[in-house]
């Protein structure tokens, strides 16, 4: 059985000042960080440049 | 987003005509206008037009038709709602001003309660940000914008990573072009908007999530 791959990165979101991981290929959001700091071996996504 | 008007608790189909950097001021509006709030509103005021905002209340417009149905529309107009609060406000004012600040966050708005020293806010409410009135309040209120203006390019972001679930990314566009009124943002939402066509959607998406009721 073959298993899809996840596209997940995580965001910090500067209001609550936590990261917030997300599950692009899903398109959800699938955890909120409690503590500070990032999820480890998760990249964090960069606005692209223009 | 559906809307459910309050009035005839229908959803609405009428388009919001949104108004960017804007404030929507929440504050006792019967005469007498108690002094302090004066004091808030004039110094709000010379703050928002340096920072090239424009602010109305519920006495801007004049429609003719359900107030109530007026101050809900207004609510999805703008990007921020401040609430203005003091010793001197009245009972009836108070019950208005925290039930606009529960449609906005429900709304996903940004708000901001500025109270008089001598005033304590409900409990339902400590944790909404709010900001004591002295000596120190524009630099208070500049905090609160510069969190704000930062939410901008974090809704950006957001819409860029949800794609798979374009109506939740073109309301980050959309919250995200409310804060600015970078047309750059309406621009990137009509695009994502276009290539929905033929597209399959994620399993999770906002109107798969809506039609499993």
């Amino acid at each position: 059985m073959t298993s899809k791959k996840k596209d997940i990165v995580q965001v910090k979101n500067p209001k609550s000042d936590r990261y917030v991981k997300i599950d692009r290929s899903a398109g959800k959001i699938i955890a909120h960080k409690k503590s500070t700091g990032p999820y480890k071996d998760v990249p964090i996504a960069r606005k692209r440049s223009k | 987003m559906i809307r459910y008007n309050p009035v005839d608790s229908d959803a609405s189909t009428i388009p919001v005509k949104y108004l960017p950097r804007t404030c929507f001021i929440m504050c006792q509006l019967r005469k007498p206008e108690p002094d302090d709030q004066a004091e808030i509103r004039k110094r709000l005021g010379t703050f928002l037009a340096a920072m090239r905002f424009s602010e109305i209340d519920a006495n801007s417009s004049l429609t003719g038709r359900d107030f109530l149905a007026k101050i809900w529309n207004m609510t999805f107009q703008v990007p921020i709602g401040i609430a203005i609060i003091t010793r001197r406000t009245t009972r009836r004012s108070l019950a208005n001003i925290f039930y606009e600040l529960g449609l906005l966050q429900a709304y996903g708005k940004e708000t901001l309660v500025i109270k008089s020293q001598d005033v304590r806010v409900p409990s339902d409410f400590v944790r909404t940000e709010y900001l004591e009135f002295g000596d120190d309040f524009e630099e208070g209120l500049k905090k609160f914008f510069d969190c704000v203006f930062s939410l901008q390019e974090h809704f950006d972001l957001m819409a860029d990573q949800l794609r798979n679930d374009p109506l939740l990314a073109i309301d980050y566009l959309r919250r995200a072009f409310l804060i600015t009124g970078e047309e750059s943002y309406r621009a990137k939402a009509r695009q994502l908007h276009e290539e929905l066509r033929g597209v399959v959607r994620s399993a999770n998406c906002v109107e798969n999530l809506l039609v499993k009721f």
